[in-house]
């Protein structure tokens, strides 16, 4: 692996730039038997892991992008690396053409980063203590303060919550109060790492909206991974997903059906338990009348599929929709291995 | 860019956590209390040890028993100072390295020294050592009926500085073993110097100098409470000069300031893959 200097910043139009990014780990192999224990002794054995392979990629101020791919394939490295909190092996970092490691501090101000599985309130406090701690730590002006504490409560609805103690919070409740928190020095980029991790249907549908809606509205370029496709492909325009710590395809939604042979669902309902046959299709469940199949339009145009449909006598009702992103995904993934 | 930080920005931050302390003191005031109340009998304890056997034996090595009583006012300041600037794991740093919590202090938009120095501060929950320290103090200075002028009050501050720096440069070089054995050395800290601790208490007059001298130099317990302590009732021990402990503090910090840098350069370039909430922000 070349080793490129790492520079202290290369300014760009852009919110975040990778260019030839690497990150490498040592990982300690460990043998159990005692020849393995004597050996590891002396020289001990090392596996160099690519968690990042000459990434490159730019996302422009206001986008709100989806960071997937499967475990371990270099999702939270790349958060990590961005908010300066890990040092490239070689490449070039820039945001808001500032250099994470080199303008910590000036970054950190005009960054926001939420990690799913960690919490920035104070445990013994109550929420509005942990958020006027912020306050101070990161110099918020009175006037600033004050009007994002009051658009985050009514957003995220968490008045009811900001006398209560952090520990008494639910999953959900901590998450939106740690989403207000993070929001509160008016970040311009945030960087969330699993954010609807663990959270009920109604705690996940308000942080979407309030994410969606803070991109709309306020222009806050966002970085989400998430393993939940469905909730990517709801917040983001764009999705970049990772493979073996390269970037396996960057675009948007609909482009990521393409590459899978554009699966499509095609739902028939018919009478008397009539079950069409379809050519290009597979059946995947059939009850009480109701058959879902999928299908390749690739293949099989919509033009040519209804009529074959209309050839059968007892087709009451079609329905045809997108596959669930979920599954092209597992595809693309499987495609990997 | 980033905000300065001045003397009023440090206040402020020193501020913010007094009030958190505050605000935890008058909403828990009843275990609040229980714990100042067991902090203070726990630090009593061990130098009332102390004190009880210089006064059945009238004195230890040469050290009479106000002498020693003013040794152990001088060990409960510092006890005081500590719990007051210390008790968030920011002196014992192996835990929040060894447990991952670094990473917390990376996205605020401090310098990690700044955050450290500040973000514990708890004069009301863990202020009462310090009082008792004081009046432990005014007690010890009457018996030996010693001139209190604002030059020996200045030297008593020096001092007590000193020695809170060699604490916290014994717990970051220490705790730079954390940074590449994260489990394992996750206590470093709290073993190397509350292990310690009573050492501290003791007076060493009358030692030999093969058990002074170790504990002056390679485990400084000497310079927690005996050395200063004769310093400042104005006979350093082993003919060193009472610039002593500010000459061991110029060789600690430059060496401590390699190691923990280093340290920290892993760290951020290999990352650590553990991460433990546990007694961060509590």
């Amino acid at each position: 692996m070349s080793e490129k200097a790492l520079t202290d910043t290369f300014p760009t139009g852009f919110a975040v730039s990778l260019h030839n990014v690497t990150k490498s780990f040592i990982q300690w192999q460990r043998d159990n038997s005692g020849k393995g224990i004597l050996r590891n002794l002396i020289k001990p054995e090392k596996k160099v892991i690519l968690a990042l392979s000459d990434v490159t990629f730019d996302i422009r101020q206001g986008e709100f992008v989806a960071y997937a791919g499967p475990n371990g394939a270099g999702k939270s490295t790349t958060l990590k690396l961005l908010s300066g909190m890990l040092l490239p092996t070689s490449g070039e970092i820039s945001v808001l053409s500032m250099s994470p490691q080199k303008q910590r501090r000036e970054l950190m101000s005009r960054l926001g980063v939420l990690f799913g599985n960690r919490t920035e309130l104070w445990w013994d406090h109550p929420v509005i203590q942990s958020f006027e701690w912020k306050k101070v730590v990161w110099n918020i002006p009175e006037s600033v303060y004050r009007r994002n504490l009051e658009m985050v409560t009514e957003l995220l609805d968490i008045g009811g919550l900001l006398k209560t103690f952090a520990r008494e919070l639910s999953l959900g409740q901590r998450m939106r109060a740690d989403l207000a928190m993070m929001l509160l020095h008016s970040p311009e980029i945030i960087l969330l790492d699993e954010p609807t991790l663990g959270l009920d249907v109604v705690a996940k549908r308000q942080t979407i909206e309030f994410l969606k809606k803070i991109n709309r509205e306020d222009g806050v370029t966002i970085i989400v991974t998430s393993h939940d496709m469905d909730d990517l492909e709801e917040m983001a325009q764009r999705i970049l997903m990772i493979s073996g710590g390269k970037i396996a395809y960057d675009g948007d939604f609909d482009g990521l059906r393409g590459i899978t042979g554009n699966l499509t669902r095609v739902v028939v309902t018919t009478e008397n338990g009539f079950v069409p046959k379809l050519k290009n299709a597979a059946l995947l469940s059939s009850e009480n009348g109701v058959h879902e199949f999928e299908i390749d339009l690739a293949k099989t145009s919509i033009k040519a599929l209804m009529r074959l449909l209309s050839e059968f006598d007892g087709v009451c009702d079609v329905e045809i929709k997108k596959a669930p992103i979920e599954q092209v995904i597992a595809s693309v993934y499987s495609s990997w291995k | 860019m980033a905000d300065k930080i001045t003397f009023t920005r440090v206040i402020k931050l020193l501020g913010i956590s007094a009030k958190m302390d505050l605000a935890w003191f008058l909403r828990d005031t009843k275990y609040a209390l229980a714990i100042i109340g067991a902090d203070i009998v726990s630090n009593l304890s061990v130098v009332s040890a102390v004190f009880l056997i210089s006064a059945r034996f009238g004195g230890i090595g040469g050290m009479s028993v106000d002498e020693v009583l003013f040794m152990m006012a001088y060990s409960t300041l510092i006890t005081g100072i500590f719990v007051m600037f210390g008790s968030h794991n920011n002196i014992h740093i192996s835990r929040i390295i060894g447990r991952g919590q670094l990473e917390h202090l990376f996205i605020q938009p401090l310098p990690i020294n700044v955050q450290l120095a500040t973000c514990s501060f708890s004069p009301f929950t863990g202020g009462s050592n310090f009082f008792v320290g004081v009046v432990l103090m005014i007690i010890a200075e009457r018996r030996l009926g010693l001139q209190v002028s604002f030059g020996w009050v200045l030297s008593l501050a020096v001092y007590l500085f000193i020695t809170m720096v060699v604490i916290v440069a014994r717990s970051y070089l220490v705790s730079s073993l954390a940074f590449y054995a994260p489990v394992a050395m996750e206590e470093i800290s709290y073993t190397a110097v509350e292990g310690t601790w009573l050492l501290s208490t003791f007076p060493l007059s009358g030692m030999p100098p093969f058990v002074q001298i170790p504990l002056l130099t390679v485990l400084p317990e000497g310079l927690m409470a005996w050395f200063p302590s004769l310093c400042l009732l104005g006979r350093p021990p082993l003919g060193l000069s009472v610039y002593y402990p500010a000459l061991y503090v110029i060789i600690l910090l430059p060496i401590t300031s390699y190691i923990f840098k280093r340290g920290l350069s892993y760290y951020v370039r290999k990352g650590s893959n553990r991460y433990v909430p546990y007694g961060f922000r509590r």
